[in-house]
């Protein structure tokens, strides 16, 4: 019997010349959003490439240099582009793409997409993800609101339950009818993403984006499917169709657009973040306490100087084998990097107690829960932009490092001398490794049992609630 | 006239009495007061942290006295000493914040090469970002149109469904003024709501009562009217009430939803900006270049730009800063044309989408209210060029010192030039969009009027 509801369903939704034009219409957003998208996706990418490649080329084509004057020149890290970004931007075009790396500092992650734009950005962007996350339920919307207030005023329902079948089987039949009719709406252009994503060779053979894109759609079939029961249960308990349209469209409104922008300003008005140039004034305060690589005078070189003259049992610094300069250096970035990342954590920590209370919102909002899942998923959330910063900083750091222990090997009387311009070409430039989907899970746990919540307490509670619905 | 009026009087009985409306009403007045609230405090918020930056520069002074007891060589001093362009905002951008939480509102200088400092973004949340600001602006140009259309979706069409129409048309009452009685009503209300809320924020953000104030009214007023005009288009076609739900939903989603999203990406399609990215390359190369150049050669080049010291003494040492700083500021000669691609790429893009506005009123209310509050991509700009004449400023009071090899004392420090700038209205782009905005709403009340006058009023 469910089978025939269904089939009624998806039938007289075909025929439904409204619903026809309203699918094509958001079939061919659908497509055109994926296509921009990927357009989009690989200027950005190839901008970056071709950025990435210009500075390592420029690094290893250095001439004779002193170690700490290529710490000074230091290079530039890109964030690539995630591979399903094309699919979710997320946060994407909020986030910098470009970090100049240098000695003694660590500097802001610059050039956003946003701050290259007018604040017609702040309308929202385009993607597949704006049309599966909210163009998709209103569709859903406009599908189901009248599932059962139609039937009820045609009096076919009562000729329906006179056949022997329960409400609740009516339900499932229209839930699994309508989820046919999404269906024909959202494969053609998951379908062509995968396509996309097959034509791209460096995806074609990664088992990670494949699952990545396997999850994202997943995910999206559990968002879907818990809109269709809600429409369905809010039509079968509101007694005329056109109250159940206005609650299902005033939902839609609380939880696609005031809900996300209150919560997140709500977070942001809660737990404050500190300033860049507080936080540059107090890293400057906490780096005073250890050594400065760039004076002479200070009593820590002095001291460090004079141990290295007890253990290498010399009397003067002319006679070292290496340099105190290099050491000092050394010793300063070690600490000056040690402070930046206690207040980098610091930071880091404010925006996941800010964003927690969106998470959270999760649970009061499905809309909450699929957005950082899809982002989370398509490697363009908040946890891939830190894992990108924390690689930048990493590989900082160790090229810095290993410029003044060759500085140091230089022994003394280095600031006089330069190394060969082939010692650069033997340093490695930045690679980013994009963390693997394992990795990404572990913060979409949260997202992911809110959504789940939602669509098993929606069948659940909510078909019991259509049980005891009126039947005229 | 005086049917009109008890007509008036008799739907605002009716408002009163259906619940679910008024409180709809008295939930988007909260809001909208929750909307001012957030803007100021976030503006604000933004206040205070300009307000710490003297005390910052401050501390940076006291540290270098100590550092530097006796006179000291002013090479160090800019070296070392940092101070900041600040970008202040105007008492409207509370209202509505546009770009300001994106773009830094301030900026942290050195006397070194400007172009690598000029750029450093400011610590932001990109997921709060990303959900955008709960701001005034906001609240009347996305929810607004959805309080028009749920307190006048069903018009005309839920009296016809309950039968009152017949009855109402039988008296000696002509059509129109039923409908024109019906809209007066929603539209004082509506007005009345945005005007209560516009004030409110005037006041509460202190905004100086100035001919702006008009032009913020006259924009939510036409705003507001354009809405209730499409209205007027879909009561004119005198369908069901479901189909008029669906209809001014539908326009809603196209106009502010999908409209705007189409929008920025044929924008971003058609004028692209890479250079961002290039020019920071090409002006580290540069700098860097300079320690490997002969010293002569850089002087040369800069004399040649900077004649007035071409008659000092010629670099024998080492190191001497004066050089130092001469191949920084080549550094950012050199990206000069790149940078102005840059900024006349974004000019161009701001002025596109001003070009594109009349597509959706709603983008054109937005961008002409951020315009209005100075909180857009151009006053970003304006405040980058000032902070590049101060950057200018610093270099020429810095030279004297470093070409004639004065020594900087603790009392020069005071004499350094400081920097303040605070935002504008875009008047202009404001006015432009005040008038396209005027066309849009006789372009709709033309329709929905000829309409109405086309197809009589059908009570059944």
């Amino acid at each position: 019997m469910i089978r025939s509801i269904a089939k009624k369903e998806l039938v007289s939704t075909l025929r439904d010349r409204r619903f026809v034009v309203l699918s094509v219409l958001m079939l061919a957003l659908l497509l055109a959003a994926t296509l921009v998208g990927r357009a989009s996706y690989r200027t950005l990418q190839r901008e970056r490439q071709v950025a990435q490649q210009t500075v390592n080329d420029q690094f290893h084509h250095q001439p004779n240099r002193h170690p700490h004057r290529v710490a000074h020149y230091g290079s530039f890290a890109f964030r690539p582009k995630a591979g399903l970004s094309f699919l979710d931007a997320g946060l994407d075009s909020f986030t910098g793409t470009a970090v100049f790396l240098e000695a003694h500092q660590q500097n802001s992650v610059n050039f956003s997409q946003a701050q290259q734009a007018s604040s017609l950005i702040r309308f929202g962007e385009l993607t597949v993800a704006f049309v599966l996350q909210l163009l998709v339920p209103l569709l859903i919307i406009f599908l189901c609101f009248n599932a059962f207030a139609e039937e009820r005023e045609a009096g076919t329902l009562k000729l329906l339950l006179t056949q022997g079948v329960s409400l609740r089987r009516i339900a499932w039949g229209k839930i699994t009818g309508y989820g046919q009719a999404v269906a024909l709406v959202v494969v053609p252009a998951l379908a062509l993403a995968a396509w996309l994503l097959l034509s791209n060779e460096s995806f074609a053979n990664s088992p990670d984006a494949w699952a990545r894109l396997g999850l994202f759609g997943l995910s999206y079939v559990v968002y879907f499917f818990l809109w269709i029961v809600g429409a369905v249960v809010v039509s079968a308990r509101q007694q005329h169709a056109r109250t159940a349209l206005v609650l299902l469209l005033g939902c839609w409104m609380l939880g696609g657009i005031i809900l996300p922008k209150a919560t997140a300003n709500l977070g942001a008005n809660l737990f404050p973040a500190i300033t860049k140039a507080e936080l540059d004034a107090k890293v400057h305060e906490d780096a005073q306490k250890g050594i400065n690589g760039h004076d002479p005078q200070d009593a820590r070189s002095a001291a460090l100087k004079a141990n290295l003259l007890k253990k290498y049992k010399v009397d003067s610094e002319e006679k070292l084998p290496v340099s105190v300069g290099g050491l000092v250096m050394a010793e300063s970035e070690a600490y000056t990097a040690k402070v930046y990342q206690q207040h980098f954590a610091t930071l880091n920590h404010t925006y996941e107690r800010q964003n927690a209370l969106t998470v959270w919102a999760g649970l009061l909002n499905p809309y909450q829960a699929i957005r950082p899942l899809s982002m989370g998923l398509a490697g363009s959330d908040f946890a891939h932009y830190v894992h990108f910063q924390q690689a930048a900083e990493d590989y900082r750091y160790q090229l810095v490092q290993r410029l003044n222990a060759l500085q140091t090997s230089m022994g003394y009387g280095d600031k006089e001398r330069k190394l060969d311009a082939a010692t650069w070409r033997a340093i490695p430039t930045f690679a980013y490794e994009a963390p693997v989907l394992g990795w990404a899970l572990g913060y979409l746990v949260g997202p992911a049992l809110a959504l789940l919540l939602w669509a098993v307490g929606l069948s659940w509670l909510g078909l019991r609630a259509i049980d005891k619905t009126s039947i005229v | 006239m005086r049917t009109f009026w008890i007509l008036v009087r008799y739907e605002w009985r009716h408002f009163r009495a259906a619940k679910g409306l008024v409180l709809l009403t008295g939930l988007v007045l909260l809001v909208g007061l929750y909307g001012i609230y957030y803007g100021t405090t976030e503006i604000e918020r933004q206040r205070q942290h300009l307000a710490t930056l003297p005390t910052l520069a401050h501390h940076n002074v006291e540290e270098l006295k100590k550092k530097f007891p006796g006179p000291a060589d002013a090479g160090d001093i800019g070296y070392y000493h940092t101070t900041f362009a600040v970008h202040h905002p105007t008492e409207w951008a509370s209202l509505a914040l546009g770009q300001r939480d994106v773009n830094p509102y301030y900026v942290k200088l050195r006397l070194l090469g400007l172009q690598g400092q000029l750029y450093a973004s400011e610590n932001v949340n990109p997921t709060k970002v990303l959900s955008g600001n709960f701001d005034l602006a906001f609240v009347l140009v996305y929810l607004f149109p959805l309080l028009i259309i749920a307190l006048s979706f069903n018009l005309l069409s839920s009296e016809k469904e309950q039968g009152i129409l017949v009855l109402l048309l039988a008296q000696p009452v002509r059509p129109g003024v039923v409908v024109a009685a019906k809209l007066t009503l929603r539209l004082l209300l509506v007005l009345g709501l945005a005007l209560l809320l516009s004030a409110v924020a005037v006041a509460w953000a202190r905004v100086p009562l100035d001919g702006r104030v008009g032009v913020w009214v006259a924009l939510v007023v036409l705003y507001c009217l354009f809405w209730f005009g499409v209205v007027a288009i879909v009561t004119a076609l005198q369908r069901n009430s479901a189909f008029n739900a669906v209809a001014l939903v539908g326009a809603w989603l196209v106009l502010v939803v999908l409209l705007p999203g189409l929008l920025n990406v044929y924008v971003d399609a058609t004028r692209p900006v890479p250079q961002g990215l290039e020019l920071t390359i090409k002006q580290r190369e540069e700098i860097h270049g300079g320690w490997d150049k002969p010293k002569s050669e850089t002087m040369n080049r800069f004399f040649a730009l900077y004649p007035q010291w071409r008659d000092t003494a010629t670099i024998r040492e080492r190191f001497v800063w004066r050089w130092y700083y001469a191949f920084q500021h080549l550094g950012d000669e050199s990206v000069r044309p790149l940078v102005a691609a840059y900024t006349d790429g974004l000019r161009q893009r701001f002025a596109l989408v001003e070009r594109l506005a009349w597509v959706s009123p709603a983008v054109n209310a937005q961008v002409s209210l951020a315009a209005l509050a100075g909180t857009d991509l151009p006053t970003h700009l304006a405040f980058q060029q000032s902070a590049t004449r101060y950057h200018d400023a610093l270099r020429a009071f810095y030279y004297p010192y470093l070409f004639r090899k004065v020594a900087f004392t603790h009392d020069d420090y005071a004499k350094e030039p400081t920097h303040t700038f605070t935002s504008t209205s875009e008047l202009g782009t404001a006015t432009s969009g005040l008038w396209k905005l005027l066309v849009s709403v006789g372009v709709v009340w033309a329709t929905g009027l000829l309409l109405l006058q086309v197809r009589p009023l059908n009570p059944r």
